[in-house]
């Protein structure tokens, strides 16, 4: 390959994570020069899907703390493995047969990633799967042998009829909310909203909808995926969340509201843009970041001059990057870090058991799913819960009998561990399913980035992946505001694309 | 992604631009198919006419139907043809080719009767992607009627019998996708009949055979209930499956009152999850109306059923709907349901202290307020009850 000094770009994208995937796709039949870098040897960036000894790699590498991974979301990693296996007891398959995905992240029905995907005519690369039942697991009660209880979270009408644990008061007052919820943004119930939205979501539902039942709340809560505590999450925050759950649901399929991409959940989708880049003339290079900004502007042809990490000078009419991939000398330095009380900690487990039952067919005759949601109490209603996202070997992240565990908290990381059994525990299974592997890490968060103002403005920073496990329309929206920036305000067509000759058609 | 089980992203997502562009070219298409309809209708009335019943005509009515089910002339055309074909092969005394010959033995069937079969089978076979493509053409459902009735009048029960068993398949995938789909519905009742008849051999001793189906088809009727709660043609045909039930299973009065009961219970708990939902409101006024010997609709369940047992449900049912209100104050068939309930009540126990007429004027009113635009229904049903 050439070398790349002194080569001249319109648009030089770095990292290739979602946002700037998504970019590099929305270009991709501009005609524009693009160049997209990525100082890592893999694709995906902080959502990228990583093979077992690729896990290890990484680990090792983002395994300090904060302070050693100053130009990384990611720290604190390590990884455990079970102890010593027995003759003939369930084993780690080989390396390669693994997708661990660093974010992973639940895609709803309704968001506005997926028709984006099929107008760029890159929906028939990928697949979706459907993430089926939500479940919460209740801590073991006091005094009461130590199993855990695993329950369905009611998700619809039908399911709250069906539902015994609930009596008629309940269902009746349970549906009540659930049909405000669906409704709470129209003008006859904002009223009503404004007076509810401060209020804890527990209370409001004890006060105002007649559920006295403390037990109705965690499915709820485990519906709106909050990352503090029961009595923290209001209804403000609540109510838009479950109505999201509520109105993605029966959108693809019965009985489900969200999908997860196969192989490897966000990092395949940014595969698949980048790929698209590549036809259309990108020119894609692994192992290369931004290094330093020579000069901000020349004055001849207003151009950026830029010094990659391999020491190849390069030029460029546009900039486009996620924070920790630009240099400080370009981006502003943030002025303040984000709270470490905000920073998530996070464990990938894989485990022994193929865990059929959190992954019931979605309704009579329909899909069977890949991935379902798990809400673990750990230490009762004054502390958060642990997140925890299932993926069965169908999601194709595992060989088949095994699962991968995807848990997220906002505090103690032990709690992590804690959950998992937890979950392990209720399942019921005998014997109880175990964990082979397992890494954590810390997700930080990223303080609210000011929009980018050097003297041309012709650096754009994007909003990385929020610390989360939903995939928010912010996404796409900050990428399309990049997109109007390069291609020019009066631009029409944001990932609207024909498809291309000898490219099969879905329909 | 048109593998089975995999959602499909494609469909409810494309911009609107494209949708339009679809739709106009899906009009077009239409537009010409008609006008070829047309040209060709012509040339299939005149075969017709000539008593023209042969392959190229009934390939001609295959084109036609495929592109316009709607078409009901043409169905009958080819049920003409069709006929036609089943008399000269049942009639037909050459003798037939080894092949056949040997195809029918393994079918247990004789060589005329197994090529009726395989004609019929044929057809049935020809409607399944019409069927799927237009689940609500009253002719193509009619048409599968005529082929397995034909079937049922020419060949011996074992052979019908597993065209029919293949029938209640289909209805149950037809209402898998779309469960209130009653032409589904009515279909699976006659293919129920069908069976049963078939499975009976005519011995009269229906209720108890191997061929009573009311039990299976009961349990369908609660599996799509638990699907979706708002299936009116589910309900409907739970209520009509209730008589026959209970005497399948020789139920004494006890059985009978506990059956009831759970009827209720059942119907309650789906009111409290839902009562905004008609459908569930006729079930509730169904198990009622069983209570009522005047009824002619709805056979008893109850046996004895007299007077007594109607006051004592109706006072529960009362009081039951009564405690509905609470936290549904503006759900107009809750003060439907106490009217009509009481208006019975008061007929058959004097005003007492279940039930006041200031009570239900008070509901009256209620409803007024719901419902103003049923005005004149309202008042006339003051009138009519007396408040």
């Amino acid at each position: 390959m050439d070398s790349l000094d002194n080569t001249s770009w319109d648009v030089i994208i770095t990292g290739t994570g979602l946002p700037q995937s998504l970019l590099a796709l929305s270009l991709s039949r501009s005609g524009k020069q693009i160049l997209h870098i990525d100082r890592n040897d893999y694709y995906g960036g902080d959502e990228a899907a990583l093979a077992l000894s690729e896990a290890e790699q990484w680990v090792k590498k983002h395994g300090g703390d904060a302070s050693e991974n100053a130009d990384s979301a990611y720290s604190h990693a390590t990884i455990s493995l079970s102890d010593a296996q027995e003759e003939g007891a369930k084993k780690l398959g080989f390396s390669r047969a693994y997708s661990l995905a660093l974010a992973p992240h639940l895609v709803y029905a309704r968001s506005n990633l997926l028709p984006a995907v099929v107008s760029s005519r890159t929906h028939s690369q990928l697949e979706f799967q459907a993430i089926g039942s939500w479940f919460t697991v209740t801590a073991p009660l006091d005094g009461l042998p130590s199993w855990s209880r695993l329950t369905r979270v009611p998700s619809g009408r039908e399911d709250v009829f069906r539902d015994d644990s609930l009596d008629l008061r309940s269902k009746r007052s349970l549906m009540k909310f659930l049909r405000f919820v669906a409704s709470y943004d129209e003008e006859s119930e904002q009223q009503r909203m404004v007076e509810l939205k401060g209020l804890p979501l527990s209370v409001a539902l004890k006060q105002h909808f007649g559920l006295k039942s403390a037990a109705a709340v965690g499915p709820l809560l485990a519906l709106a995926l909050p990352t503090v505590s029961e009595i923290e999450t209001t209804m403000e925050f609540a109510v838009p969340r479950i109505a999201r759950h509520l109105r993605s649901i029966g959108m693809f399929g019965p009985g489900f509201s969200a999908v997860l991409p196969k192989w490897g959940g966000l990092a395949e989708i940014a595969q698949v843009a980048c790929r698209a880049c590549a036809v259309g003339g990108g020119v894609y290079v692994l192992g290369q970041g931004i290094k330093n900004a020579i000069r901000a502007e020349d004055a001849e042809d207003s151009k950026l001059r830029l010094e990659l990490t391999g020491g190849e000078e390069v030029t460029a009419r546009w900039l486009v990057g996620c924070p920790r991939d630009l240099p400080a000398t370009i981006s502003k330095p943030i002025p303040n870090q984000a709270d470490p009380a905000e920073d998530i900690m996070k464990s990938i487990s894989i485990v022994s058991s193929p865990l059929t039952s959190l992954f019931p067919p979605t309704a009579e005759g329909g899909v069977i799913p890949a991935g379902a949601v798990v809400w673990v109490e750990v230490a009762g209603s004054s502390s958060p819960s642990v997140r925890i996202l299932v993926h069965s070997s169908e999601s194709g992240e595992c060989p088949a009998g095994q699962c991968v565990l995807y848990a997220s908290l906002r505090g103690d990381p032990s709690y992590l561990d804690t959950a998992v059994q937890n979950l392990l525990e209720s399942m019921g299974e005998q014997p109880k399913p175990e964990v082979l592997w397992q890494m954590q890490y810390q997700h930080h968060a990223e303080a609210e980035q000011p929009q980018n103002t050097t003297s041309s403005g012709h650096v754009f920073t994007l909003q990385p992946l929020s610390t989360g496990i939903v995939l928010e329309d912010d996404v796409l929206k900050d990428v399309e505001e990049a997109w109007r920036k390069i291609m020019g305000n009066g631009a029409e067509g944001f990932m609207k694309f024909e498809s291309r000759e000898g490219v099969d058609e879905d329909e | 992604m048109q593998s089975h089980g995999i959602p499909r992203v494609a469909a409810t997502t494309l911009d609107k631009s494209e949708q339009a562009r679809n739709k106009e070219r899906k009009q077009i298409t239409q537009y010409q198919a008609l006008e070829k309809d047309v040209v060709d209708r012509a040339e299939l009335d005149a075969q017709v006419k000539a008593k023209d019943y042969s392959d190229a005509t009934f390939r001609l009515t295959s084109q036609l139907l495929t592109q316009n089910p709607e078409y009901y002339t043409i169905w009958n055309y080819r049920r003409l043809i069709l006929q036609h074909v089943f008399a000269r092969e049942l009639a037909a005394d050459e003798a037939p080719s080894e092949q056949d010959a040997a195809a029918a033995d393994k079918a247990g069937l004789p060589p005329a009767q197994h090529e009726v079969l395989l004609l019929i089978k044929e057809d049935l076979q020809f409607l399944i992607p019409l069927l799927k493509q237009y689940p609500k053409c009253y002719w193509i459902w009619n048409h599968r009627s005529w082929l397995l009735g034909t079937a049922t009048k020419h060949l011996p029960a074992h052979s019908a019998v597993t065209l029919w068993h293949a029938e209640l398949g289909l209805v149950s995938k037809m209402l898998g996708l779309d469960s209130r789909n009653f032409h589904g519905w009515g279909y699976r009742r006659e293919v129920v009949l069908a069976i049963e008849r078939l499975s009976s051999n005519g011995d009269g001793e229906k209720e108890s055979g191997s061929g009573n189906m009311v039990e299976s088809e009961f349990a369908y009727t609660t599996k799509m209930i638990q699907s979706n709660l708002s299936n009116f043609s589910a309900w409907h045909y739970r209520s009509q499956l209730i008589p026959r039930l209970l005497s399948s299973r020789n139920a004494d009065t006890k059985t009978r009152q506990e059956f009831l009961d759970a009827e209720f219970e059942l119907i309650t708990r789906a009111l409290y999850t839902d009562p905004y939902d008609q459908s569930l409101w006729f079930y509730h006024q169904y198990l009622m109306a069983t209570l009522s010997p005047a009824n002619k609709q709805a056979e008893p369940v109850l046996e004895p059923c007299g007077r007594a047992e109607q006051a004592r449900y109706l006072e529960r049912e009362i009081g039951s709907v009564r405690e509905m209100l609470e936290g549904a104050e503006d759900c107009k068939y809750i003060y439907q349901a106490l009217l009509e309930y009481s208006g019975r009540y008061l007929e058959v126990e004097a005003e007492g202290e279940k039930v006041t007429l200031e009570e239900m004027r008070g509901w009256l009113r209620e409803l007024r307020g719901i419902d103003p635009l049923r005005e004149g229904r309202w008042r006339d049903l003051e009138r009519k009850m007396g408040l």
